[in-house]
């Protein structure tokens, strides 16, 4: 039984682990220290810090764009408004949570600066959708929201009697 | 410019007045699924049975200004009309063709001619209506009136009925007598009024007994005959003065019951005057005059007849039976005998009207039907819980015994699921006993299908009537339990009815359940309270206590902690206080008591205080509210239910802050009413803390009179009055406010109250006459309260506390709409489908009393007046329970062909996996 399984898993199993670790020898022709082109490097690396800065601006950038949608939106509690409150709420939050893997993308020197500008910029958009849930009235600020918890004042005195029986 | 604005507020609020006024009806099929009426005629006043072939009929009026006819058979009410209130609807005569002695025989005229009449009553004093009634449908037929010259001289004529002629007797006492004689039909006079000089006549000692007008003076009967030519006075002397009030036996002319026995006045009439029996009355049997008598003795009722011409007694109308205790006393009002179907012997049906305000009917030896039309006077209501069902009550034992014995905790955790094991098992073997049939036997209340109900919507009615009879009635099925009777007890002064109180709930199992009666022992004035068990009726506790002091007021105490009894407080005379039971004395520390003086409008404060094993009870305020001539007085005090819970303790207003809400639960609406020089009538309000003896607040009406009814709930008052300017029923509330803060959020003291309150007030037209207010409550408080107004017309209206806010906007403003309050409208609106009784009118309403069930969205009403109606109502919505067309063998058959689909397509879907992984 166990050698049929045996039989069957050398017949379609692929062992990778075989020639892991071992040096494959270069193709032939190939010279891997001929390829290097100091200012091809030099560029490439303006280009990621670039690029990087990009994204690390990119929840800035969008402030205004949200601004504009939240006005439009309106302060009436309805399902779009509440659909794009909460995107907006929770695409930044969502941001700051895979930090780390977006700015794997880009590491240099500016590696930290770009890092917390792009947290800021998601804490902005975070206060923005804050902003806009408190105008719309969804964040308990108010002594009313909290009037279902006040409890009933106890009674110190008690009381009987009236009209008089006789 | 403003005309579009005011459309769109009027579109607004009309929107949301359709939106609540949709809020409360009943479905068609609901009908009489959660409510049932009874319907009542109250104490008989007179009663003619007549058991021919034809029409077999029982015509009565009522003390409750009623005139009915009954099946003989059943006792039920076959038609009823209910005539005017107060003197002008006060039944005086009620007159059935061929009925009355012999010589009235000619008013048998056939059905439908205008010279004769099947029944007539007279009614009131000025105007005096003579009506003519078809018995058969119980419609008028004809009707006359006379006005009288003299209407205070009127209010205490007498009328007879002799020969197609009606004779109306006005006495001027000490003085003489004027009679006057109509046609019965017409109205007709036949001359003028002739004037008797009687001198001798005197109040509250005369009566009329067929054509004989008999004074009592002392030992002796002077009467006279007004329909003999010469007016001549006979004196008739008594062996005894009587103890009661002399008497006259209907159809006898010029026969009086005195003393128990039957004496005559009249030469030409002889009786039997060696009978002695509480009742008398007179019929035929075997064509020939029956007088028929009967007593109660050791509980059984004994009927008698003897013929009258011989004084020799009737065997075949000679019976006795076994009677019940809460009837009361009965005496005997009529009865008439028909022949058998299978014609051995005749069969004679005995009305009996009882101390109790019952109707009995006797035939063959037995209680055939008994009407309790005590019912139709109800006093106070109580909805007790009925008591758990055995194996509940275990499991609920077992559930403090854990709370008791916390502190041994680890010992307590296995024993406690020890238990749990135990009484388990054991609920599943009375479960196996039960269904085998060998269980124990049910109790008397599981017999008799008194268990709660798992939402607490079914309770024992208790009912306390004025005659001092009571009731434990189902309020779902209306079954009457449990009936009592308390004889020789009465209402207070001043109006106040007697009290039922609720000692003891039944939550405290194994114990029952305790109420008490608190009313006055009417010879001596002193106290007296009568402790029951409310679910089976039997007494507890040893049931009456006399006390030896007047009760000037009471006041419920905190549970005791040892048998769980609410103690009564009372104050007497001399303003000394007692608790009863004697145990719960300590808890009456601390307790305020005030007392109104309804004709001075005096307030007065006490406080108790326990030092030592005494009780001292200190005045410690008094207001006067009856102005600076003393000419007020109070004509209403209101003050909240105190099982009443306050959910919410502040308002959202439009800029979502709070108004805090002013719950003081120590503060008493007073209405003072005095009448004035230029105002006519002027009523006042007083909102006054009965802890501190501050006023609140107050306020004036002026030309505005009762009749008033006020409901005061959480932080608001309602009231009605009829305004006497505009000729309007009115209600005004008030809501009060303590303001964006509250000053002690924890605790509320009125000897440290906060300031004064912000008040809201307003006032609307209502388009009909309230006869009671009441406001809905539930158990916590959650639900919106809505307030119950009964009409005059027999219709209890639900309306929403939205239309009656007082802080409904003038002008439509924004903040208004978003603080969610319709714009203001005087008039309210009374769509007929807000009526919880829709058709079931409810004749003379009285009062309405509400109490919480064991849901919160539902409350039990109970509306009394001459007919009962109990419901319940969900002000909003029932929102905790699945609507009783909730589809559930939709929902299940959904459910399973969902999973069962969704099991097989997942099956499906793997099966198709594996062969695409084969291709």
């Amino acid at each position: 039984m166990s050698a049929k399984q045996n039989s069957k898993k050398s017949k379609w199993a692929l062992d990778f682990n075989v020639s892991k670790n071992a040096d494959m020898p270069s193709p032939p022709g190939y010279n891997p220290t001929a390829l290097v082109n100091q200012t091809e490097v030099v560029r490439d690396q303006r280009l990621v810090i670039k690029k990087s800065w990009d994204l690390a601006l990119g929840p800035l950038k969008q402030i205004p764009m949200n601004l504009f949608i939240m006005y439009m939106s309106g302060n009436s509690i309805s399902i779009f408004p509440i659909m794009m409150v909460g995107m907006m709420l929770i695409r930044p939050i969502k941001a700051i949570f895979t930090t780390q893997v977006t700015s794997k993308m880009a590491e240099g020197a500016q590696g930290t600066g770009q890092r917390i500008v792009y947290i800021l910029g998601n804490l902005a958009n975070v206060a923005l959708a804050l902003y806009k849930c408190h105008s719309m009235g969804l964040l308990p600020t108010h002594a009313s929201d909290w009037l279902a918890f006040v409890q009933p004042q106890t009674r110190l005195e008690y009381y009987g009697g009236g009209v008089s029986f006789i | 410019m403003h005309r579009p604005l005011h459309i769109a507020g009027g579109l607004i609020s009309l929107s949301l007045l359709l939106l609540l006024s949709t809020c409360s009806a009943l479905y068609e099929d609901q009908i009489r699924k959660f409510d049932w009426r009874s319907t009542h005629v109250g104490a008989v006043k007179q009663v003619h049975v007549d058991l021919n072939h034809f029409q077999p009929r029982v015509l009565l009026s009522t003390h409750e200004q009623v005139v009915a006819s009954l099946c003989p058979k059943s006792g039920e009410i076959v038609w009823r009309q209910v005539l005017e209130q107060k003197a002008r609807g006060d039944i005086k005569l009620l007159q059935v063709s061929g009925f009355s002695d012999d010589s009235s025989d000619t008013a048998a005229a056939p059905v439908g001619s205008r010279l004769g009449f099947d029944m007539l009553t007279i009614q009131g004093h000025a105007p005096a209506l003579v009506r003519g009634w078809n018995t058969n449908i119980g419609t008028i037929e004809w009707e006359w009136s006379i006005i009288p010259l003299n209407t205070e001289r009127a209010q205490d004529a007498l009328w007879f009925y002799s020969n197609s002629v009606l004779y109306h007797v006005v006495p001027v006492w000490r003085s003489h007598l004027e009679v006057t004689a109509y046609f019965a039909t017409s109205g007709h006079t036949t001359g003028t009024t002739s004037k008797i000089m009687a001198a001798w006549i005197k109040t509250d000692s005369c009566l009329l007994s067929g054509t004989y007008f008999v004074c009592q003076d002392g030992k002796q009967l002077i009467s006279l005959d007004l329909l003999a030519k010469s007016t001549q006075v006979i004196a008739t002397s008594l062996e005894a003065e009587p103890t009661d009030k002399i008497e006259a036996l209907a159809g006898l002319n010029g026969v009086l019951i005195a003393n128990k026995k039957l004496v005559s006045v009249n030469k030409d009439q002889a009786v039997c005057p060696e009978l002695s029996s509480a009742s008398y009355v007179l019929g035929s049997f075997n064509y020939r005059k029956v007088v028929a008598y009967a007593d109660l003795a050791d509980g059984n009722l004994k009927i008698n007849a003897v013929y009258l011409d011989n004084c020799s007694p009737v065997p075949e109308l000679q019976m006795s039976l076994a009677f019940a205790e809460h009837y009361g006393t009965p005496s005997l009002r009529s009865f008439d005998c028909k022949l058998k179907r299978n014609g051995d012997g005749k069969s004679c049906l005995f009305l009996f009207g009882t101390s109790a305000e019952s109707i009995v009917a006797v035939q063959q030896g037995r209680v055939r039907w008994a009407r309790e039309e005590s019912l139709a006077n109800v006093i106070d209501t109580q909805f007790i819980d009925l008591p758990l069902a055995d194996t509940e009550g275990t499991l609920e034992n077992e559930m403090k015994g854990k709370a008791v014995d916390a502190n041994n905790l680890k010992r307590d955790i296995v024993s406690a699921f020890m238990r749990r094991i135990t009484t388990q098992a054991l609920q599943i073997k009375s479960l196996f006993l039960h269904v085998i049939g060998l269980g124990p036997p049910p109790t008397d209340t599981q017999r008799a299908g008194l268990v709660r109900d798992s939402f607490g919507l079914h309770k024992m009615l208790v009912l306390l009537t004025r005659t001092g009879k009571i009731f434990g009635i189902d309020n779902i099925a209306g079954k009457h339990h449990w009936k009592l009777y308390l004889p020789n007890v009465s209402g207070f002064e001043n109006a106040e009815e007697m009290r039922l109180i609720v000692q003891r709930s039944s939550k405290h199992f194994p114990l029952q359940p305790l109420c008490a009666i608190v009313a006055k022992f009417p010879s001596s004035g002193n106290g007296v309270l009568f402790r029951f068990n409310p679910i089976t009726g039997r007494a507890a506790e040893g049931g009456l206590l006399q006390l030896d002091f007047q009760i000037k007021q009471i006041a419920l105490l905190p549970e005791t902690e040892k048998d769980f009894v609410k103690g009564i407080l009372m104050l007497d005379a001399t303003n000394k206080v007692h608790v009863q039971p004697k145990h719960a004395t300590p808890l009456a520390d601390g307790m305020y008591l005030y007392t109104a003086n309804v004709k001075t409008a005096e307030l007065e404060g006490f406080y108790v205080k326990h030092a030592g094993n005494d009780l001292t009870c200190t005045p410690i305020w008094n207001v006067r509210l009856g102005g600076h001539n003393s000419e007020q007085h109070i004509i209403g005090v209101a003050s909240k239910n105190p099982i009443e819970h306050v959910h919410s303790q502040g308002r959202v207003l439009g800029d979502r802050s709070v108004l805090y809400k002013y719950i003081n639960p120590n503060l008493v609406a007073f209405v003072t009413q005095a009448p004035d020089a230029t105002h006519k009538s002027v009523l006042n309000l007083y909102l006054i803390d009965v802890v501190s003896g501050s006023v609140i607040f107050s306020m004036t009406h002026r030309k505005v009179r009762p009749p008033l009814h006020i409901v005061h709930s959480e932080n608001w008052l309602a009231y009605s009055y009829f305004n006497d300017k505009v000729r309007r029923t009115e209600i005004t509330t008030i809501e009060l406010y303590e303001g964006n803060a509250q000053a002690n959020n924890s605790v509320w003291s009125s000897l440290q109250a906060p300031s004064m309150p912000l008040v809201e007030r307003q006032s609307y037209i209502i388009p009909t006459i309230v006869e009671a207010l009441r406001e809905t409550i539930t158990e916590r408080g959650i639900t919106n309260k809505h307030v119950l107004i009964g009409t005059a017309s027999g219709g209890i209206v639900e309306m929403s506390w939205h239309l009656l806010d007082p802080r409904r906007p003038i002008s439509s403003t924004t903040q208004g709409r978003e603080e969610g309050a319709i714009p203001y409208i005087p008039e309210l609106p009374l769509p007929t489908e807000n009526h919880i009784n829709y058709n079931q009118t409810i004749a003379r309403l009285r009062n309405i009393y509400t109490a919480p069930s064991g849901l919160e969205s539902t409350c039990l009403v109970v509306a009394t007046g001459l007919d009962l109606f109990v419901t319940r109502v969900a002000p909003s919505k029932t929102f905790d329970i699945l609507k009783e067309d909730f589809d559930y063998i939709l929902i299940s058959i959904v459910l399973v062909v969902l999973t069962s689909g969704s099991l097989i397509v997942r099956h499906l879907a793997s099966r198709k996996l594996l062969k695409q992984a084969w291709k």
